[in-house]
């Protein structure tokens, strides 16, 4: 078994270079790194670390002076009481959150196949400060309306724990049932992880199957200027997928290749990823600017059944805008 | 403390990629540019301030050094300043001290920045790899790995301020906002976005890249140089009478770094104030002996990193009141005929952000309003790292 890299080795490029022409000019260009390894201590913060990965134990900070309960235990003296000596406390494992997390669709490049995800902070009871933590429902696809400030959690801890903040993470507290709230390290596979399921869909109609007729002659359209356009073929450089696409009009599929986009009605024996979406008018608006596809899914009105593939999805949302950036 | 003045100015045009300049190239070009403006050459400059944000992006950890000589000031003083998205405000409040204080008559202070020559691989685009580069300048033990990124600890303060004010920061007013600067822009042609049309209702429908942040209402990622030449009163007043321009005075700096923990009261980040504006604001106004900001402040070039901060900013500011900051729109106070004119370089949304050298820009657009509008004063503001933990203001003033 390969072990994990702290480079992940797919996103290592080959020695290399190219030619890039601008105007009538050429430039060089080469493939490089900025990259140094380490052995890194995590020196004071370690006891706060190993808690995690040892006992399934948060700890804070808490000043023999001020009171003040810092979580986590970023520093080993009170900067507010003459630098008086933290002493290291057990916290409970729940809390609320400190305000509302945000949910990063577009993440860097580490984070693209997790996308998306929330990252927030939350307040432990009898804390001071909020702990960064990164924010799970058990109930699907992560959207707005699931954290709060003031929504209540409970720290959850992952079976495989190397001493890491991504080692815990918070849920609901309402997500959880009695037994589970109750107990004190409470293990990811110890949760009910409800999967995503496929949409249902309805049967096509006629009047719905001249909406799809009508969307993929549009489609078609902006696959030609698409193809003029230099904007949206960089914007499709070096990416192949083919997608199915499911709707009460029928399914059609979408296909990226060589630069260029290509729509038609029917189905493929093989897709990279589904799109299901009631109503293909959906693609009309993202034409026409009325409503990108990333905020379809985050709305639910467009289902995808891989969130990897959002990285394809902000290719496309790209599209109608360079199309017209190119057209101006 | 000596008066100091702003005697020169001058950027690049501002790219999503210059393929044909690495930043040793664009350094020279808004240097060349910046001495023409002020009709003097480098023999006239005592010292440099260099405003570079990331390492990283310059693949190099001295990324300051080549610059020394090939811009002309070998054998002078030259240092670097870095502090995140506030750097180029930083940068020149060192230059403007160095001035200030009598150590030196001259200085030039050059913001650079090279940011898609990163380049992720794995998604055959710039844009992941500029954030992951971004990315390393979070809280290296507890946030960092978590997928920090900047615009995910601005929406952070953003929501907190939705939660604290449910009725402030509606998507139209922002969309608006995204508007206005793009007419803006048509103004600048030095622009990364000049000619684009993009409309409050095409802002509206953008899609989100980090709830509630869309596409449209997000600063760009630039490449480019700008370059602030300051000097002290007397030769100010004679570089400006030889260039046939009126100097432009610094009358008021501020600034403050909060804490980048989050907690329950001001000992730590409260996470729905941008208290680093606030306080470098009041400090800034204090220094230049404004009273009342909205009625004494005709320009402002903001750090719009993100449109919906850009509100809260200016309520930060005293421009509007904290939970109120819709009134920017709903008031007039930043549209047409307004009393405000706030970023007509387009900003960092539509202008451009050469993160080490945005402020810059900022200042010389500030600083060109101020001169061909003849308005008498102006405000440059800069933020920068984590939950918007640094603020800089600089207050520029052109004396009848």
């Amino acid at each position: 078994m390969t072990k994990e890299k702290v480079i992940p080795l797919h996103m290592i490029p080959d020695v290399g270079s190219e030619i890039i022409e601008v105007g009538h000019e050429r430039y060089l260009q080469t493939n490089e790194a900025m990259f140094t390894f380490y052995k890194r201590t995590k020196g004071e913060h370690s006891p706060f670390f190993l808690a995690l990965k040892e006992r399934k134990v948060i700890l804070g900070g808490k000043c023999p002076k001020c009171k003040l309960v810092r979580v986590p235990p970023f520093e080993v003296y009170c900067p507010e009481c003459n630098f008086a000596e933290l002493e290291l406390i057990e916290m409970p494992d729940t809390g609320v959150m400190n305000s509302t997390p945000p949910i990063t669709y577009f993440a860097h490049s580490l984070f693209q196949q997790q996308v998306p995800f929330g990252r927030g902070r939350i307040l432990l009871e009898g804390a001071d400060t909020a702990l960064p933590i990164h924010v799970y429902t058990t109930k699907g696809v992560l959207t707005p309306r699931i954290f709060k400030k003031g929504t209540p959690v409970k720290i959850v801890f992952r079976d495989q724990r190397q001493g890491n903040p991504t080692d815990i993470f918070a849920v609901p507290l309402s997500e959880l049932k009695a037994p589970q709230r109750r107990k004190k390290g409470l293990l990811e596979s110890e949760l009910d992880w409800a999967s995503a399921k496929e949409p249902k869909i309805s049967r096509p109609t006629k009047k719905t199957r001249e909406h799809l007729g009508v969307v993929v002659d549009q489609l078609q359209d902006l696959a030609k200027t698409a193809a003029r356009s230099e904007r949206a073929q960089k914007d499709l450089a070096g990416w192949k997928r083919t997608i199915q696409v499911k709707t009460d009009g029928g399914p059609f599929v979408i296909q990226i290749a060589q630069k260029k986009l290509k729509f038609k009605e029917g189905t493929v024996k093989k897709a990279d990823f589904v799109m299901v979406v009631r109503d293909p008018r959906l693609f009309q608006d993202w034409m026409n600017f009325k409503g990108s596809l990333t905020n379809a899914i985050i709305a639910e009105r467009l289902w995808i059944n891989k969130n990897v593939e959002f990285v394809t999805v902000f290719k496309l949302d790209r599209i109608p805008r360079s199309v017209r950036r190119s057209n101006a | 403390m000596r008066d100091v003045g702003i005697v020169g100015a001058g950027i690049t045009a501002c790219k999503g990629r210059w393929v044909e300049r690495t930043y040793y190239g664009l350094s020279q070009m808004a240097v060349k540019a910046a001495l023409e403006d002020a009709c003097i050459s480098t023999k006239d400059v005592d010292a440099v301030v260099y405003g570079i944000y990331n390492d990283i992006f310059e693949l190099s950890a001295i990324p300051e050094h080549p610059l020394q000589g090939i811009i002309g000031m070998a054998n002078k003083p030259g240092l670097r300043v870095t502090s995140g998205g506030a750097t180029g405000s930083y940068a020149m409040l060192t230059g403007y001290s160095l001035v200030a204080s009598g150590l030196y008559d001259v200085v030039m202070c050059l913001g650079v920045e090279k940011a898609t020559d990163c380049f992720d691989f794995t998604s055959q685009t710039s844009t992941p790899e500029v954030i992951k580069t971004i990315g390393w300048s979070g809280d290296t033990f507890f946030e960092r790995e978590l997928g920090w990124t900047a615009s995910d600890s601005y929406a952070e303060v953003v929501l907190a301020y939705m939660d604290e004010y449910p009725e402030d920061l509606s998507d139209e007013v922002s969309a608006k906002i995204t508007e206005i600067l793009c007419e803006h822009v048509q103004n600048n042609p030095y622009a990364q976005r000049y000619g684009e049309r993009v409309t409050a209702e095409m802002a509206m429908n953008s899609r989100y890249v980090v709830y509630p942040f869309k596409l449209l209402e997000t600063c760009v990622y630039t490449e480019g140089a700008g370059v602030i030449l300051f000097a002290a009163k007397d030769k100010a007043e004679a570089m400006c009478k030889n260039a046939g321009v009126p100097p432009i005075w610094v009358t008021g700096l501020g600034a403050s770094n909060e804490h980048h923990v989050a907690g329950k009261d001001l000992r730590h980040k409260v996470m729905h104030r941008i208290m680093s504006d606030h306080l470098a604001a009041k400090a800034a106004y204090k220094m230049a002996g404004i009273k009342n900001p909205l009625k004494e402040i005709q320009v402002i070039e903001l750090h719009d990193a993100f449109i919906k901060q850009l509100q809260i900013t200016m309520a930060e500011m005293g421009f509007t009141k904290l939970g109120r900051s819709d009134d920017l729109v709903h008031k007039g106070l930043m549209t047409a005929g307004g009393p405000l004119l706030v970023n007509p370089s387009g900003g960092l949304t539509y202008g451009g952000h050469f993160v080490g050298g945005s402020n810059m820009f900022s200042c010389w657009s500030a600083r060109r309003e101020l001169i061909s509008r003849e308005l008498h004063r102006g405000l440059i503001h800069g933020t920068g790292s984590t939950i918007a933990q640094y603020g800089c203001v600089m207050i520029i003033e052109r004396r009848s």
